[in-house]
């Protein structure tokens, strides 16, 4: 089959964009790819889509391909653009246009007027071969209805169609908002479509601590809103990061984690078969299927809740039970941001001053190997670190020990 | 469905091209720069050929549109129910944008349904009215380029009044709060929208006669030793910056990191986070800094655990 820019299927570039735009270091020929023809395309698309992002590194080893963003300066999510590309017949883009123009006035038609009409006012100018058969045209028909792009009215026999225009929707009273939310919202991808219909969208805005890799968990995200909207259990297709090992896992969905400090996405539900509350990241799910309607959907929500109060991150530890920890720190004068640090980052638990240059913070957590990265920023200041799991004490001398032996070791510490 | 062809930039494209068609005086020349301009590198080689030599017949021998109008579509079922999800986030109270429309559409999702667990907790008052007035005027003034007269606090409390350009709003997640990137007598300042006690719109300004200020880049360069899966969560954590990685061995790899000299405090601190999986080598400075705090963190253990 000829290269074609635009693709039929959004899973496999989704793994390659992933590829070059986190990692970046490997060379062709360590990508798993069915064939090196496949890298090729694949990295030719991706060239097309956003070439002014690719980057391209040659050493003795081969040449290496990565993404380089500073979402800082960019105003639109640039992986946006494998949405856009998806494959299509030549009958779909001529129907698309020849069935919209038709009910341009807002008029309505049935799939027999159109297709005469089809033939009479556009494929007249034309002496190829195109035809249309009565039967695409009402599945082209049947298909935009279930976008919204039509509605159908059944008189007698015979079904009408109509556009669903609303003129009084003012998008372009949208237009700062658009510009906002295409990047802020986890669903940001159908703003940048909209943002697409508008003549002159909004530069205003930039953004900070800006995570763009989520906007290829986009299908995936839609598929599990819907099944939360509906009260509806799914089965995760899903795929091991590392290992490349696939698997299955059928849940009640509930609530989306996101990380403001990593980007990643996590789906919160309850797994049946282990009887528990779990996370999925949903760059780990390649596929959703949505099931049946869960008729106890409010009792796992009240669990959710429950299970929410004890969380740090996205873990619950080995065995669901509370690790209770303690952290006392020094604030030197003048260090007020140290308690505002506190309590504008804790997520649970308590800060209370023992003095006036001394702060204790205390919480109960499900896993608290999930604090370590956040008690290290403040390492310099921390007076005493507790907790009812040894292995999180332990992890942080040993890790201090080695930072350390790393930056100098301690010859001047005495 | 998210992943569809109406919502792709060849849908788009051939529409801005019959549109211009409508119009009369579509050109081969014309045809190419409207695809070039608006669709992928190499689209090029496939719109306008597939438009001219009838493989999709929209256009007759002479270029001109076959329809009968300039092309547009009615917003799908999803960007209705995406639209009016946004209604409930409350940061759409600083957009008033025309809701008329949107009356019996089913949001897309509940505003509850997402838990950003690690944001920051002091957010920005996007209720409080003044500051909703504040954020919408200086939009206006952005749009508009028109001045601004500021008064706001400082982070020790103190009053400030200058007059400024404003040119973008910058946003964070992770802090949920908005600054004002703005610029006058050839500085940049950053002020965050919460400190702004009133601004006022003054006269407009000439963007062309206008330099903005570029922020400070520094290279940050790192080992990164790959444990407890570390490789993932650096690159994941710094991915918003330019970067570039190299595979130095197995388990080793060198990070280089393109950052805002003035965010390097808080660099810093997310380096410190990663503890001994994640090595400084330069800039000397950052190091050194890396060095102190670990330093003193081993001074205060030493003395908490009474050796």
């Amino acid at each position: 089959m000829a290269y074609s820019e635009l693709i039929k299927s959004f899973e496999r570039i989704r793994s390659y964009m992933r590829e070059f735009y986190v990692y970046g270091f490997k060379s062709r020929e360590e990508y798993d790819a069915k064939s090196v023809r496949s890298y090729d395309n694949e990295r030719r698309r991706i060239e097309s889509w956003l070439g002014g992002y690719m980057s391209f590194h040659q050493n003795a080893s081969g040449k290496r391909v990565f993404l380089s963003v500073d979402s800082r300066r960019t105003p639109h999510n640039p992986l946006y653009k494998a949405f856009k590309a998806k494959s299509f017949t030549d009958k779909d883009i001529t129907l698309h246009f020849y069935i919209l123009d038709l009910l341009a006035e807002g008029g309505a038609l049935t799939s027999k007027e159109i297709v005469d009409r089809i033939y009479d006012e556009y494929l007249s100018h034309f002496s190829g071969t195109f035809s249309f058969d009565e039967s695409t045209v009402r599945k082209k028909l049947k298909e935009y209805e279930a976008l919204g792009l039509l509605r159908s009215e059944k008189r007698g026999r015979e079904v009408f169609y109509q556009r669903t225009d609303d003129m009084s929707m003012n998008l372009d009273s949208w237009c700062d908002a658009l510009a906002f939310f295409s990047e802020e919202n986890p669903l940001g991808v159908i703003g940048s479509f909209l943002l697409d219909k508008l003549e002159a969208p909004s530069d205003a805005f930039r953004f900070k601590h800006h995570y763009i890799l989520h906007a290829l968990d986009s299908d995936v995200l839609s598929e599990l809103l819907q099944a939360i909207n509906e009260k509806r259990a799914v089965t995760l297709a899903m795929r091991n990061l590392r290992s490349g090992y696939e698997y299955q896992r059928t849940v009640c969905p509930l609530k989306i984690y996101i990380s403001t400090q990593t980007g990643r996405q996590y789906l919160l539900g309850y797994h049946y078969r282990g009887r528990h509350m779990a996370f999925y990241r949903l760059d780990t799910i390649k596929k959703v299927t949505i099931g049946n309607t869960e008729k106890q959907y409010d009792k796992y929500m009240v669990f959710q809740e429950k299970f929410d109060q004890h969380l740090w991150g996205v873990s619950a530890g080995p065995d669901h039970n509370l690790d209770h920890i303690v952290m006392t720190i020094r604030v030197g004068p003048g260090e007020d941001f140290i308690r505002q640090r506190l309590e504008r980052e804790k997520r649970h638990g308590t800060v209370e001053f023992l003095d006036a240059h001394t702060c204790k913070f205390s919480a109960d957590v499900y896993d608290a190997s999930e604090m370590l990265p956040w008690l290290r920023t403040f390492i310099g200041r921390i007076v005493n670190l507790e907790c009812s799991s040894k292995y999180v004490v332990e992890t942080f001398n040993e890790d201090l020990q080695q930072m350390s032996a790393l930056y100098g070791g301690d010859g001047d510490v005495v | 469905m998210l992943f569809s062809e109406i919502y792709g930039s060849y849908f788009r494209v051939v529409a801005a091209v019959l549109a211009e068609a409508a119009e009369g005086g579509l050109t081969d020349r014309r045809l190419t720069a409207l695809v070039q301009e608006k669709a992928f590198a190499e689209s090029a080689l496939a719109i306008p050929a597939s438009l001219k030599s009838g493989g999709w017949p929209l256009l007759d021998e002479k270029l001109h549109s076959v329809l009968h109008h300039k092309p547009t579509m009615p917003l799908t079922a999803l960007q209705k129910r995406w639209l009016k999800a946004l209604l409930s986030d409350p940061r759409i109270a600083l957009f008033q944008p025309d809701t008329t429309g949107l009356e019996d559409v089913e949001p897309l999702y509940a505003q509850n349904t997402f838990v950003l667990f690690d944001q920051y907790a002091d957010g920005d008052p996007y209720e409080d009215p003044n500051y909703a007035a504040c954020f919408r005027l200086i939009l206006n003034a952005i749009r508009d380029k028109r001045m601004l007269r500021l008064q706001f606090r400082g982070h020790t409390g103190s009053r400030h009044s200058f007059v400024c350009i404003p040119y973008q709003l910058e946003y964070s997640a992770k802090d949920d709060k908005f600054r004002l990137l703005a610029t006058g007598k050839q500085r940049l300042y950053t002020v965050n929208l919460a400190r702004i006690q009133s601004c006022e719109l003054l006269g407009t300004y000439d963007p062309k006669a206008v330099t903005y200020p570029q922020r400070q880049l520094n290279e940050l360069v790192l080992l990164l030793h790959d444990e407890r899966n570390a490789l993932e969560r650096v690159l994941l954590h710094f991915s918003h910056l330019e970067k570039e990685t190299l595979k130095l061995d197995n388990k080793l790899y060198q990070i280089k990191l393109r950052y805002d000299k003035d965010d390097e405090t808080e660099l810093l601190i997310r380096v410190l986070s990663f503890g001994p999986v994640l090595e400084v080598k330069a800039p000397d400075a950052f190091r050194k800094q890396l060095r102190d705090c670990i330093q003193a963190q081993i001074r205060s253990t030493l003395i908490s655990t009474g050796i």
